[in-house]
């Protein structure tokens, strides 16, 4: 069976790469989707999406945290 | 195995092309050093460039390092609006001090060599030149000598009365070409020509009375920004032609890229970070030879991180003029992140300030002026933030556009010109003349100069500083003007501008010692050379000798 979740995460991952808005839904969803994926103990796959989306997400939030505080230090 | 070979190169293409490469390159070019900055040929004017003061936003200065304060008249008799005649751009009509009618039913009334007299007469040091692409090169791949002559020429008329000039590629709703259909009027209309308009067959019909509101105007300017069939191309070509033919001329000041950048079906902050200012590099590129972004194809869509080739214009003096997005204009504060963008120096980010004019209360909430609820910040709003913009951008700062009704003159212009002497930033008056019903323009129907704007545009004003923080203010109602500056003995002078119309005494105080010269036309030209320490100018209130109308 495959976590909705992780393809959720993935999605959202790949959208906040633009669209930085999206960034904290795709880390959530896919530490969410990570977690129930490792306690079903193989039951539940997913888990390369659901990693995807996280890290997607993690690179767009450092990526706009860093770009807000170039602005506010630079400006 | 494979489907994480396939996500992680998935998210690696995605997060290059997009924000993280964007930022990567952004801040890259803090780093890069500029191109090798060629000295130009001496000439009429002083060669301008872009001062960036630690911990201070960047100003225009001359040759001896001192701040350049611009004051500009914009006429837009040069564009090419659909359904109006547009006016001829044959040289030949305006030489010798001829000046053509001026065509029934257009708006802008032609050019002509007295203009240049009448900006002068005025205290204008500068003209911004707005130009449609569409007259530049109305069939692909070939541009209009004819059109560019006409450009030279007024270069050369603002040349002989010491003025700059600010080629700006202009646009309203990116073309006229977009196709007629319900309230849409074309004759608002400029900028590209018909082979670069690419609407796709979307309907070209205008909702809430905005000109930009149409869905031909939106899908046009979308293909734009993605280059389809390489039409951005094209457009940085045409500007490397211009940049190409001015190279060697210090009375133009430089180029503004794109009017108005509207954002077609893109949404901020993407539109701004992603594609506009990214264009920006890209024209900065092709024209300097700075070689900011990446290495990348040509010809269709360029992401963010992508550069341009050097175009071989090699042209390293002349200054950029880069608009805030349009969507800036209804906010009154950045839409964007706001990041580096080129290692090239002569930067400047150019906000046009229409505060209650294009503002969410004016054309969201339908307020009056003086009932306005936004900005919440007052018209002080886009300039603290338009200031801190473009220190984040690297970028000096010019109003490149402001104006309103005449009527709200006393409101609405007052405001932007004490909002500009606060922050000491330079302006392009918008427009010079206009016929049309409802113009802005600073002369009324009959070409007599409006009352109100004589007494307001009219002023006293530093032209050129050597103490970038110096204070002043002018009362238009009074004639009065202080000014508030220090110096070391040797420092280049402070020259202050006082039009004919102000007639009060001008005196110094402090460490000064001014030389006042009178000009034929009445102005007066105050040489104040600093002798070591603070110093103060002061015009005294006086009657005010007002030529316009009412």
């Amino acid at each position: 069976m495959r976590d909705r979740a992780a393809t959720r995460a993935l999605v959202l991952g790949l959208l906040a790469l633009p669209f930085g808005v999206f960034a904290p839904f795709a880390i959530w969803s896919g530490a969410r989707s990570l977690r129930r994926i490792r306690a079903s103990h193989g039951e539940v796959r997913g888990a390369t999406a659901a990693a995807g989306g996280l890290i997607a997400g993690a690179i767009s939030l450092v990526t706009v945290v860093a770009g807000a505080a170039y602005w506010f230090l630079a400006s | 195995m494979i489907a994480r070979a396939v996500i992680a190169a998935v998210i690696f293409v995605i997060s290059v092309i997009t924000y993280p490469g964007a930022l990567l390159v952004s801040l890259a070019t803090r780093i890069t050093p500029p191109p090798t900055n060629i000295r130009g040929p001496a000439g009429a004017l002083p060669w301008l460039h872009v001062v960036h003061p630690t911990g201070a936003l960047p100003y225009i200065a001359d040759e001896q390092g001192r701040m350049v304060i611009i004051h500009a008249a914009t006429p837009a008799s040069l564009l090419e609006f659909g359904g109006s005649p547009t006016n001829s751009i044959q040289p030949s009509d305006y030489a010798d001090g001829r000046c053509p009618a001026q065509l029934p039913h257009s708006t802008y009334p032609p050019l002509c060599e007295t203009d240049l007299d009448a900006m002068a007469t005025l205290g204008f040091n500068a003209v911004r030149l707005p130009l449609s692409w569409s007259l530049l090169e109305p069939e692909r791949g070939q541009f209009n000598a004819t059109y560019v002559d006409r450009i030279a020429q007024i270069v050369d008329w603002a040349r002989a009365r010491q003025m700059y000039v600010i080629v700006d590629m202009h646009q309203n709703a990116y073309s006229h070409f977009v196709g007629t259909g319900p309230h849409v009027d074309l004759g608002s209309d400029s900028g590209a020509p018909q082979w670069a308009t690419l609407t796709d067959g979307f309907p070209s019909q205008v909702y809430s009375n905005q000109r930009e509101l149409n869905p031909a105007v939106l899908e046009a300017t979308t293909s734009f920004w993605y280059d389809r069939n390489g039409i951005q191309d094209e457009y940085i070509s045409a500007v490397a032609r211009l940049a190409m033919r001015f190279r060697d001329d210090p009375a133009v000041a430089g180029f503004g890229v794109y009017n108005e950048p509207l954002l077609g079906w893109n949404l901020p902050p993407g539109f701004e970070d992603l594609l506009l200012f990214p264009f920006y590099r890209r024209v900065i590129d092709a024209i300097t030879g700075a070689h900011d972004g990446l290495p990348c194809w040509s010809g269709f869509f360029m992401p963010a991180p992508c550069g341009y080739r050097d175009l071989g214009v090699d042209d390293t003096r002349h200054l950029f003029f880069l608009d805030t997005g349009l969507l800036r204009e209804v906010t009154d504060f950045p839409t964007h992140l706001g990041l580096p963008l080129s290692s090239y120096p002569n930067v400047m980010l150019a906000l046009h300030a229409y505060t209650h004019i294009y503002t969410v209360d004016s054309i969201v909430l339908r307020q009056k002026v003086k009932d306005a609820t936004y900005p919440w910040g007052g018209y002080d709003q886009s300039y603290v933030t338009a200031v801190r913009e473009a220190r984040a951008m690297a970028a000096g700062l010019l109003v490149t556009e402001f104006s309103n009704n005449p009527a709200d003159d006393d409101l609405i212009l007052t405001s932007q010109l004490q909002e500009q002497e606060k922050y000491r930033l330079g302006y392009a008056f918008w427009p010079w003349k206009e016929t049309g019903a409802g113009g802005w323009g600073a002369f009324n129907r009959d070409g007599c100069l409006l009352l109100s704007r004589d007494r307001l545009l009219a002023r006293v004003y530093p032209r050129a500083t050597a103490d970038p923080g110096l204070t002043f203010h002018y009362d238009a109602s009074s004639g009065a003007f202080t000014l508030s500056a220090g110096g070391r003995h040797g420092d280049a002078p402070t020259v202050v501008y006082v039009p004919a119309e102000v007639t009060g005494d001008v005196a110094g105080s402090g460490a000064v010692s001014l030389q006042t010269v009178a000009s034929p036309d009445g102005s007066r030209l105050v040489t104040a050379s600093p002798t070591g320490g603070p110093f103060t100018i002061a015009v005294a209130p006086a009657t005010l000798d007002l030529r316009g109308c009412a």
